[in-house]
Parts: structure tokens; sequence; C-alpha cells
């Protein structure tokens, strides 16, 4: 079982309706879980104050939010990355923002008080935002301030990232942290945004060695990943024997994500979320903080993040979708919505150059280990 | 980018009366593996850590020892560049010769050097993006204005550039941009529709 945290204010998050980061996808997931016939009880957490978020940004891109957020014009506001088109200004947008560092805080305090040590926080996730911008879609670092939360508490504390995209808010404001390890797993920043995680980032001075990075090939799948994420993340875990495990669940490395080309199923994302579970009973006595992240296929996120949350909550997978659920979202879901939980199998067609697809993550895996074992031995 | 912005300076040089033993010190003491040779502030010749090897290793027909003058080891006349030529004609120069320096020359001042390592560190600060962004490859056609008409389209949709390159290929040239947004695919598939040959994100197999 998991401590559920949620409220409907998270769907004040909000970059408008031509927006990919759209938060009816909550209202979908909550809908499907509940017509699963689980009933769910989510704590309420307060927003994050102004000086919690100010643990981890600049007071300055506050203060920009802050002045954006009550209609003033400034012409500098790009340069904080705001008022772009990934992240567009728009009313309200401080506290709503504020809510969802507000749960993933609250988060870290359940498992720092040991009320807890399995929480799921239904929003969030946004592992983009920089100590002094905005970027992808994301303005506060709630992973960030949570992780903050449990250093000052004295923990060590181990960042996992399987969204599609390199975790580099996080990864950059801690990289010299030495009481923080980051790993992220994403398809290779050659192409994609923010075109960051390369193997050679390592982490600095005391910390060198604690920002892990696996970038994968476009188009890379369920095989190749997990033999990329066992090569890596266990040894890493063991080498830093944390106390907490924050862990951004991000499901747009799906292969049906529209803005990624990583091929991962549902199948794949169910392993991935039981063998974190695992991981976390082997090294920090089960204490787990997940949150939600980038994911941009309606009809994909409902099904892994449902997948996500009967994971954590110890509930058997069904194997179809309720009717009543497919009737109720299909203008959001689409034709390609089958009438299973899971994908089917196979998913998708065979792609072509697996092989050298797969031999050129091996590739990177080993370079990567190359470079680690200096500072694990 | 010109070769000012990118060389070392001031420079470390050698007397041309200097000994072969007192510039291998030197380049030792220093880390550098090149030595511009001046003559009363003039330069006259560039030693490197390759012609002091060869000038007294023992395969040479007669090898030097560490008391004789660098002149009997060092180039000369070297090649130079001028502060205000583009790197990329720098490179050249280095690349036609296979020579690994160029001391900069202004005035008939030696003023610094360039070294293949800073030719790195332009083709780094060239290609490298510091900002968040992702990669676009586009095939234009080689004629005026098929730039222009990318860069507008961009704009129109308030999307930020970061860095374009774009080089030569047999059938197009090939331009890669890395832009400011996270929304890579559904741009593609716009400039697509607008009759863009893109080459990067392709289209997904399983995408009808």
């Amino acid at each position: 079982m998991a401590t559920l945290i949620y409220r409907p204010e998270y769907a004040g998050y909000d970059f408008g309706p031509e927006h990919p980061f759209t938060p009816a996808r909550l209202s979908m997931l909550l809908d499907l879980i509940h017509s699963l016939g689980h009933p769910t009880s989510p704590v309420a957490a307060p927003a994050a104050t102004r000086e919690e978020i100010l643990s981890v940004h600049d007071e300055a891109f506050v203060a920009m939010v802050e002045a954006l957020d009550r209609g003033e014009a400034r012409p500098e506001a790009e340069q904080f990355g705001l008022g772009t088109p990934d992240n567009p200004i728009f009313p309200g947008m401080d506290l709503a923002a504020r809510w969802l560092v507000g749960g993933a805080l609250h988060g870290a305090r359940l498992l720092i008080a040991g009320t807890d040590t399995r929480v799921l926080q239904l929003g969030g996730g946004l592992h983009h935002a920089q100590k002094d911008r905005a970027a992808g879609f994301c303005m506060y670092n709630d992973l960030a301030v949570a992780i903050q939360a449990c250093v000052d508490h004295g923990w060590r504390v181990a960042y996992l990232d399987i969204d599609l995209h390199h975790g580099d808010g996080v990864q950059s404001l801690f990289y010299g942290n030495d009481r923080v390890l980051t790993i992220s797993l994403h398809e290779t920043g050659h192409y994609l945004y923010p075109g960051t995680g390369h193997i050679q980032e390592l982490g600095t001075g005391s910390a060198r060695g604690l920002s892990v990075n696996i970038p994968l090939e476009p188009f890379t799948e369920a095989e190749s990943y997990l033999e990329a994420f066992e090569a890596v993340v266990p040894r890493a875990l063991a080498e830093f024997s944390p106390h907490v495990l924050v862990v951004q669940a991000g499901a747009d490395a799906h292969f049906a994500d529209p803005l990624g080309d990583l091929a991962l199923t549902t199948q794949t994302f169910q392993a991935l979320h039981r063998r974190i579970l695992e991981l976390a009973e082997a090294h920090t006595q089960g204490r787990v903080l997940v949150t939600l992240g980038g994911g941009y296929e309606a009809q994909v996120v409902a099904r892994v993040w449902t997948i996500l949350y009967l994971t954590l909550m110890d509930l058997p997978v069904p194997e179809d979708l309720p009717q009543d659920w497919l009737d109720r979202w299909q203008h959001l879901l689409g034709p390609e919505v089958g009438r299973t939980l899971h994908d089917p199998i196979p998913a998708y067609p065979e792609l072509p150059g697996r092989a050298e697809r797969n031999r050129r993550n091996q590739d990177v895996v080993a370079r990567l280990l190359d470079s680690l074992v200096r500072y694990w031995l | 980018m010109l070769v000012k912005e990118m060389m070392r300076s001031p420079v470390t040089v050698i007397s041309v009366e200097a000994t072969i033993g007192e510039a291998f010190q030197l380049l030792q003491d220093r880390g550098f593996r090149h030595l511009p040779v001046v003559d009363q502030g003039r330069l006259v010749g560039i030693l490197t850590d390759r012609d002091l090897r060869f000038a007294t290793s023992s395969f040479c027909h007669t090898p030097r020892t560490a008391e004789d003058p660098v002149s009997g080891a060092m180039s000369s006349p070297p090649l130079t560049a001028d502060p205000l030529d583009p790197v990329e004609d720098a490179a050249r120069i280095m690349r036609e010769h296979k020579i690994g320096c160029l001391p900069v020359v202004d005035g008939g001042e030696l003023v610094g050097i360039l070294t293949g390592m800073d030719l790195l560190d332009a083709l780094m600060i060239l290609t490298g993006v510091t900002k968040p962004s992702s990669r676009l490859e586009v095939a234009l056609t080689d004629r005026p204005g098929e730039l222009a008409r990318l860069t507008a389209f961009l704009a129109d949709r308030h999307v930020n550039i970061h860095s374009i390159l774009t080089y030569p290929s047999p059938e197009a040239v090939r331009t890669v941009l890395r832009v400011a947004s996270n929304q890579i695919r559904p741009l593609a598939d716009d400039l697509r529709t607008a009759g863009f040959t893109v080459l990067w994100p392709i289209a997904k197999p399983w995408q009808h």
C-alpha cells in the first residue's frame, strides 16, 4: 500500500488547450482507477510556500513568475524560460505550480516522519525546471524541493528518472551535492530535448560519479531498455546506499507518445514499476516517493499510470478497460485505444535495426560503467 | 569567429640562441607542445615537441645534443595567421599542411598562438548548445531563400533557435538546428506539411 497525494487544484497547472501537458490526463487517470473499482482517498497537501520554492530556485526567477502571474508585462520573461511555446504564461500559474510542489514536499515529509514508506504524488514530476528558469513545461522543480527536504533531514537521496527526457533540472540542481545521486534513463540528447544527459555528465567535486546518465537510441525497445537499467541502476544504488528513493515516473517513453522515439510498452512499464519497488525494498527500507511526469498520449498515460497506481497499491492489474470509462473519454482517447489495460502483443510492427540499436546501447552502458567504476572503487 | 577570439595570448616563446635542453625543459614545465622561436622579438621559427624528439633521436642522421641551439631543430620560416582571419581559414591551413599550430602575427609582431586544441574549442562553441533544446535536421534545396523560408517558419511559431549549422551533401544542404522546444515531433509534422524535407525526427514506423 502507498499513500496517495492529490488534490483537484493540480488541474490548475494548465498551459491551455493546445498544449500537450494537459490536466485532462489526471482526470482520465483518476476516473480509470475509480472505474476499475478502486475508490481513492487521497491526501490533500498544502501548497508549497514561497520560502520552500526558494530552497532550490533563485529569488529573481520566482519574482518573475509572480510578476507575470499578476499580468505585468516583462520583456525579459523569455530569459527566464517564461512566455515561450513550451512554457506559456497563464493567470494563477505561481500558485498552480506551488500546489504541485507542495504535494511532492508533503510526500517527502510523510517519509521523513515515518508515516508511510511508499508515497505516490499524482501529478508533478517537473524535472526540467532549473534554478533560474522554467523549461520544457516545468516551472517549479517539485522533485528538487522534495529532495532538498530529505537532504536537510540528513538523508542521502537517490533520484531515479524514467521519463523519456533527461532529468536535467534535478541533475544540475544537485550536480555538486554528494548527498544526492541522480540517475536518468532517457532518449539520447543527441536528438531529443533537452540535449543533455550524456554519459560524460558525471557530477562535480565531491559529487563526481553521482550523476548517472543512460542515454538510449531512438526506438529502443523493452529488452534493451531493461538490460541497460539492470546493468547500472542496482549497482549505483548499492554503491550509494541511499535513505530514500525519489522517482520521476514519466510515461512518455511509451512507443505511442507523440513527442519521443523510445518504444516501451505498458508491459515494460509494469516491469519497471515493480523493479523500482524491489530496489526500494533492497536499498531504502522500502522508502520511495513517486511522482508522475511527461506523457502526452491520453490513452497511454491513463493506462501506464493506472498500472503504476495498482502496482504501488499492491492491487492486481486487470485485463480489460471498463466500458463506461471508454465511453466517457472516447473524445480524448481516440481510435488507437484498445479494450485492454495493457498493450496488445505485439504492440507494433517489428522495427528494423533492432540488433544495431541494442549493440549501440550496450556500448554506451559499457562506456558509462568504465567511467563510474573509478568512483565506485 | 575570428582567430583573435580563439587564440592563446600572451605567448610563451624561446630565443633562437637558447639550447635544445632549455626548450625541452620549458615545454615539459609548461605542458606545451609548440614553442615559437624569436630572434630579438621577431618570430623566426616554430619548435614542437616532435621536432625535439626527432632532432635528438639516434635514428636521425646527425643527432643533436641538449647543448645545441634550437635553430638546428626548429621549422623555419613558420606559417602564420592574422588575428582577423576567420578560424575556418586557419583550420584549412593547418589541415592542408598537417601542422598543429599557427603563430598569430599582427604588423610583424607575435600576438598569439592558435593550436589544434583551440580549434576543437571553437568547434565545441560553434556546435555546442548550453540551453535546453531539441535537434531538428532539414534537407534544404541549394538555392537562395530556402534557409530564410525555414527560419521564418520557426519564427511564425515563436520557436527560438539556439544554433544553426549547414553543410553541403550531394543531394541537398543539410541544416541542423537546435531549437528551444520540447515539441519537436509536432513541429516536424508541420514542416513536412509545409513541404520541407525533415531528416530528423523521422516518422515513426507505426504512424499512418
